[in-house]
């Protein structure tokens, strides 16, 4: 069944659409992460302009995150001190994103910018999580716990000398306020330009930076982008027209259905399982988007329209 | 029904219409066109998945060696052709060369292929087939003087055709221009028959419809009938919307992504 969609201006089947907002809406929920990184390449990839797919997915995420920040806030598992913080860097950082994806699309290398820091992002943070999880989990098989980590955790390190400590007492830490802001304002960057919601880099950060209990971390890092989307949504409207509703909506009902049945499913699966899992996911894009950029296009040519006359 | 309606209708034009052509040409017994479409407004509504259009049309004074090419343009637009380099492995967008008022839509129908039609002069005149599309690039030409004739010379050479080309290959890929030689039928008494496929990415703007009766390489009448291609119904609001009250759209769309947010949460947690 086609379906066309008023901004995008082309017409695209309604249950393909469904079933990616379902598919990401899943693993959404599973690992706290927006989906993003996965619905952004599939919209280009299935004809959405580039332009139109990033602004309408950070749409999306909004709906998605919001579905499952609700979850996590009954169950008690959001740090709504820590989420506040991120979320004044990520409303700094959605304002200077929206600046520079302006600026890369008049250079005209938006699209390759926008690979390379899938590549670069996804490679590194998916490696470093595929690494550490792995020896976890190997840690746990062998029954050795985890008795160097909680040495580590007692040492201080540079992050602890910051000023403005504060205590936050969800997530049983006393830190300094400046991480959380400027983790917030790099993620809120990145949600304009690549049109994630930043969970896969915002929960390593969380976990491996600041050290929080993985159980809050998921909740967090959906409180925020909750926030950021919503802004970005908004700033994306209003100053470039390239929302387009129709194609939020069919992934929103896909996506928010999606992300209740990944909470309920991560729920039965630890904690480095789950890590495990979203460490390949990750790289598995990352690997893709990286073969698109090095091997030998289709077409050497290619055909940016600027300006279509409209009635 | 419509079918024979819009015939009927052409009959009883072809007579009035032939005599407003002898009026341009001096030719008192000289050839002409009348053309309908079966639709002159087509409304791009939320199931829009491409149509096909009916050109119906007449040719007084059509003789049995005589063509008729049918050239459908759609709204132009400005377009930014790239072409990829590998730099350290990558493909990088190189060498930009910017089009100006290219057809967004451009199909050729003929009753026989078009090199058999009409002269080469002819056909780059009218910007009749693929070949023969007008696709100027501005920036990347200048007028010269050679041999006491103005011509225009492209600063990037040959390669401007290698542009040139990956614009119709793309647009073709998308069913945007097309090029068909057997597109035209012809039926008794000088009227004719032609399909218009408009793709699922139809641009949307103002169409013209141009149709041409070719008498020895040569175009002895033409006609033009135009057609719009608009958003109707919920697209349309939608667009005016997002485009009137930006602003407001956008906190329309947050504040549906937070409802919907919200619903399923309250949803799925009353199990």
């Amino acid at each position: 069944m086609q379906v066309y969609l008023p901004i995008a201006e082309i017409s695209v089947n309604l249950l393909l659409l469904l079933s990616l907002g379902v598919g990401v809406g899943f693993l959404s929920g599973m690992f706290g992460v927006g989906g993003g990184f996965l619905m952004t390449p599939l919209l280009i990839f299935i004809g959405i302009p580039p332009a139109v797919a990033v602004s309408t997915q950070a749409n999306q995420i909004a709906a998605s995150s919001a579905s499952g920040a609700i979850a996590h806030w009954r169950r008690g598992t959001l740090d709504l001190k820590m989420g506040g913080l991120l979320l004044v860097g990520g409303m700094a950082g959605a304002f200077a994103g929206v600046q520079i994806f302006g600026y890369l699309q008049a250079l005209g290398q938006i699209d390759l910018i926008i690979s390379l820091c899938y590549v670069g992002f996804l490679g590194t943070i998916g490696t470093l999580m595929l690494i550490e999880s792995v020896n976890a989990l190997i840690r746990r098989y062998r029954g050795t716990r985890s008795t160097t980590n909680r040495a580590a955790r007692r040492k201080r390190r540079w992050i602890d000398r910051l000023p403005f400590k504060t205590r936050f007492p969800k997530s049983g830490l006393y830190l300094s306020v400046i991480p959380p802001v400027v983790i917030g304002a790099f993620v809120g960057t990145l949600t304009a330009i690549m049109g994630v919601g930043g969970g896969f880099i915002m929960v390593p950060a969380m976990i491996y930076l600041l050290r929080m209990p993985t159980n809050v971390v998921i909740g967090t890092s959906l409180f925020q982008i909750l926030f950021v989307t919503l802004l970005t949504t908004i700033l994306q409207a209003g100053q470039n027209q390239t929302v387009d509703i129709v194609l939020a909506l069919a992934l929103i009902v896909g996506g928010v259905v999606g992300a209740q049945l990944g909470a309920r499913a991560g729920r039965n699966i630890r904690a480095e399982e789950l890590r495990v899992a979203l460490a390949v996911l990750v790289i598995a894009v990352c690997l893709k988007v990286g073969w698109d950029l090095v091997a030998t296009p289709e077409d050497l040519f290619n055909i940016i329209s600027l300006g279509r006359p409209q009635v | 029904m419509r079918y024979w309606l819009a015939l009927l209708t052409l009959l009883a034009l072809a007579p009035r219409a032939g005599a407003q052509d002898e009026a341009e040409q001096p030719a008192a017994d000289g050839p002409a066109i009348v053309a309908a479409l079966t639709q002159e407004r087509v409304d791009i509504r939320s199931d829009f998945a491409g149509t096909q259009l009916i050109l119906f049309g007449a040719a007084q004074g059509m003789r049995e060696s005589d063509d008729i090419v049918i050239v459908v343009r759609g709204p132009q637009e400005d377009l930014r052709v790239m072409r990829q380099s590998r730099v350290l492995g990558v493909w990088v967008n190189m060498a930009p060369v910017h089009f100006e008022d290219v057809p967004s839509y451009y199909t050729v129908a003929s009753t026989r292929p078009l090199s058999e039609v009409g002269a080469f002069s002819a056909l780059r005149r009218e910007g009749i087939g693929l070949d023969h599309l007008r696709l100027d690039a501005p920036e990347t030409e200048r007028q010269e003087v050679r041999f006491g004739v103005e011509v225009t010379v492209s600063e990037i050479g040959a390669e401007i055709a290698e542009y040139r080309a990956a614009i119709a290959r793309n647009r073709r890929r998308e069913a945007l221009f097309a090029e068909t030689f057997q597109g035209v039928d012809l039926l008794d008494g000088g009227l004719f028959r032609a399909k218009v496929t408009l793709p699922p990415r139809t641009p949307v703007g103002d169409y013209t419809v141009d149709v041409y009766l070719f008498r020895n390489g040569r175009a002895v009448a033409d006609r033009s009938v135009t057609l719009e291609v608009r958003k109707a119904g919920l697209e349309r609001i939608i667009y005016e919307f997002a485009h009137q009250h930006a602003w407001l759209y956008g906190l329309v769309c947050a504040a549906l992504a937070v409802l919907f947010g919200w619903a399923a949460a309250a949803i799925f947690n009353r199990r």
